[in-house]
């Protein structure tokens, strides 16, 4: 976009509002210097006691700030200010979009539910209280329902950024089991990093010791993961010249500090990336494409008001990819689960439905549309995505 | 490191965790997007140049008012005995004096706003590729600024501006002005919209705004409510009046309140007396405010919402088994989400059930002999893992790598 003409039309801007001020204090000088000069002859001809022509004087001046013109000038230099001022307000109307509200769908947006979706912004971040403020300025005490849990969080996460990982340690063994559904190995990564970091500051024997309490119940689990540790107990007090020195890197606390809030999250049955953050983002991506259609749709706004799907697509980044979507390439329609896709034998992918028309209802072998291969439909198979 | 991989195929079940280790960077391509976001941002650049904007009438009236009553005074003097004419000469003197201390103060706060107007073409500059994160995340702050400033969250507006620095970049000033109007109206008390009215008044006409008269309406129903009917009448005639001529209607409508009386039960003329009354009159000023200004009636945030709800609106969002990472998934989302349509797609989008990343030519779908399709990344890593074993996690299935096939999705 040309942000820099935009700059260049508000600096313009900007100089006739100097000169209009300028010209404003040059105006008012010049008459009060009129009217000092005045008064100053008025005065010296009292002290001269010469015959007083203080009419004439008065009369001059009048004369003196005719020819100025106060008013006139004024004038001048704010009309040229204003028609900069309009220039620049027509040129940010004409590059950017003067309206994004025009895709907007005039539905009952519950305040309430936006207010509880900050509310719990703020608190998944750690921003506790930003998000008691919001609670407590739109009066939504019930918003706070997962705040204790996300102080959890952040208390453990502080914790471990000051290299103390027993609060860690506690969450992870109070949910051992819910961890291990998911896959969690999480305690043993906690207990590397203690493990590594009595190897830096402990004796050997205190990391023998950590290592046969706390790492030995994973051995079995981590084949390839433990010789590697006990090599280490060779280099206790001195890891960093080892070939295991990699162990050391901040970055094990950086990652493991990130997998914890993850699978906090999971299990609170949360998302790990701010849910407000990621639909705004994807606000911003579709919002261009919505105002385009709107432009286009403007003369149908009760269609706009009622479509149950949009008409056009509007294209996410990867990031927003949640679902697998398959779209038929010969029918164009959504599969479901009525219109699963189908796997031909030539390895080329259609919907049920479009096999059932090329096929005549399956009565006959057909041609893949994007290959000359024969199929018969007893040889497609359905696909789960 | 071996540890950050799935140590088994067998606990796969909707843990996104062990397997995305990172969400990916967005890519440069990302920069045409960059513009088309920009574009978004004419409330950003107009709110800050009307306050500007207004300054500068401002002081110009002023200056012109000023200048005019000192010249007026000097044609006068002419008319006053001799010391009468020095005194009055003096006094105009320091009058202009006086103007010119005002066009210095004047001129300063005009500085500061057109600071403010330049602080936002530079932030709109500063965005680029690598910063573009960071940048994103201002924004989401500067919307929920304006939701918060829109909904008289003053408080919290502040704080969140405050800690994150960004002063420049938000329209708390705007709004103050707003809120003495907004507390006043909540109290009852409609001289501060009124005063507004007025500042803003040929502006107002122009966009036919009847703010005023609906004001002056309430005033006139409080007037009826307090029986003081002989005062109604004159307010009536003084007030509205002069709206007859385009909203007769609603003059008649208000007027017989004077033969309804409070108390009355008649639907038409109850709901007039009604509290709520006053809450529609701070919706119409906060209306008038944000066109005034250059604001879209909407908070921005609710009109991004409603843009991202329905892009990422799918039937599969209200599946019982949808990922957690879609906001949808939620359901504050769902419930905001359910007057929106669905999004539309016309090319097959696949999502790998295990790692969650795009399935695409780089790394294509395989399917397994149940059917089941996943990307060529999870089964190569976790083939790798298990001898050439493959263990389908949602039926249990288990193959050989070999019995894989690729799968051609246009």
């Amino acid at each position: 976009m040309e942000l820099s003409s935009i700059k260049d039309a508000f600096d313009r801007v900007a100089k006739k509002q100097k000169l209009s001020s300028s010209k404003s204090q040059e105006v008012v000088d010049q008459v009060g210097r009129e009217i000092e000069q005045a008064l100053a002859t008025i005065q010296s001809s009292r002290d001269l006691s010469s015959p007083v022509d203080q009419k004439s004087v008065l009369t001059e001046l009048k004369f003196k700030i005719d020819a100025i013109g106060p008013l006139q000038q004024l004038e001048g230099s704010n009309k040229e200010l204003n028609a900069s001022i309009s220039k620049y307000q027509k040129l940010l109307e004409k590059l950017l979009n003067p309206d994004i509200s025009k895709a907007y769908r005039n539905v009952d947006f519950d305040t309430r539910i936006i207010n509880q979706i900050i509310a719990n912004h703020f608190y998944r971040q750690g921003l506790f209280d930003l998000g008691d403020s919001v609670v407590n300025e739109a009066g939504e005490p019930d918003a706070t329902a997962l705040r204790s849990q996300f102080l959890e969080m952040h208390q453990i996460i502080a914790a471990m950024r000051e290299k103390n990982l027993q609060p860690a340690l506690t969450w992870v063994s109070a949910n051992r089991e819910k961890l291990d559904h998911i896959g969690s190995n999480l305690e043993l990564k906690i207990h590397r990093l203690q493990f590594v970091e009595v190897l830096q500051n402990g004796t050997r024997a205190d990391a023998l010791k950590y290592a046969r309490t706390y790492l030995a119940p994973f051995a079995s689990l981590n084949k390839d993961e433990f010789p590697k540790l006990m090599g280490c107990l060779l280099y206790a007090g001195r890891l960093e010249s080892s070939p295991y020195s990699e162990l050391m890197s901040p970055i094990h606390w950086e990652m493991t500090t990130e997998e914890l809030a993850r699978q906090f999250c999971t299990l609170l049955g949360q998302s790990y990336e701010n849910p407000l953050s990621v639909a705004v983002a994807a606000g911003v991506e579709g919002l261009p494409t919505l105002l385009k259609l709107a432009n286009v749709m403007a003369a149908k706004k009760q269609e706009w008001q009622e479509m149950k799907q949009l008409p056009v697509p509007v294209e996410l980044g990867k990031e927003f990819q949640f679902h697998s979507i398959f779209v038929c390439p010969v029918s164009r329609d959504q599969g479901s689960e009525e219109n699963p896709p189908m796997l031909l034998p030539c390895l080329h992918v259609l919907c049920k439905q479009s096999i059932m028309k090329l096929s005549k209802n399956s009565t006959r072998t057909f041609k893949c549309p994007y290959c000359p291969a024969e199929a018969t439909v007893t040889h497609c198979r359905q696909l789960y995505f | 490191m071996e540890m950050d991989s799935l140590p088994n195929g067998n606990n796969a079940t909707g843990t996104p965790i062990a397997a995305t280790p990172n969400p990916a960077p967005p890519p440069p391509s990302n920069l045409p997007q960059l513009t088309e976001s920009l574009k978004l941002e004419h409330q950003f650049l107009r709110v800050p140049f009307e306050h500007y904007k207004k300054s500068l009438r401002a002081n110009h009236r002023a200056v012109e008012k000023e200048m005019s009553a000192v010249i007026s005074g000097v044609n006068e003097a002419a008319d006053l005995s001799p010391d009468d004419a020095v005194n009055h000469l003096n006094s105009l003197v320091s009058r202009l004096q006086g103007l010119k201390r005002k066009l210095e103060e004047g001129s300063r706060a005009e500085h500061l706003q057109a600071q403010k107007c330049r602080a936002r073409l530079d932030h709109l500059e500063s965005a680029d590729a690598e910063n573009l994160p960071e940048w994103n995340n201002t924004r989401l702050k500067r919307i929920l600024v304006d939701y918060m400033l829109r909904m008289s969250y003053y408080d919290t507006a502040v704080k969140l501006a405050e800690s994150s620095n960004l002063q420049d970049l938000v329209d708390i000033d705007v709004f103050q002005e707003a809120k003495k109007v907004i507390d006043a109206l909540q109290n009852k008390d409609v001289a501060p919209a009124l005063a507004w009215c007025a500042d803003n008044k040929s502006r107002l006409k122009k966009s036919k705004s009847k703010l005023e008269f609906q004001l002056r309406l309430q005033e006139f129903i409080e007037l009826v409510r307090a029986e003081n009917n002989l005062r109604a009448i004159a307010y009536a005639r003084k007030y509205l009046a002069p709206w007859g001529a385009t909203h007769m209607k609603e003059l008649q409508r208000v007027l017989a309140t004077l033969a309804f009386k409070k108390d009355t039960e008649c639907a038409t003329y109850k709901v007039l007396f009604e509290d709520k009354q006053w809450d529609f009159l701070v919706d119409q000023f906060k209306q008038e405010f944000c066109k005034l200004y250059g604001m879209t009636l909407e908070p921005l945030l609710n009109i991004y919402l409603q843009a991202g709800l329905s892009a990422l609106k799918t039937p599969y969002c209200y599946e019982d088994d949808c990922t957690k990472e879609d906001p949808l998934s939620q359901e504050a989302f769902r419930t905001l989400a359910l007057p929106l349509p669905y999004s539309k797609q016309h090319h097959s989008k696949l999502v790998c059930y295990i790692t969650k990343e795009l399935m695409d030519t780089e790394n294509p779908p395989q399917v397994l002999p149940n059917g089941y399709v996943y990307s060529t990344k999870a089964l190569e890593e976790m083939a790798k893992k298990n001898n050439g074993r493959i263990i389908c996690p949602r039926t249990g299935l288990v193959c050989s790598d070999t019995d894989l096939v690729k799968a051609y999705i246009s």
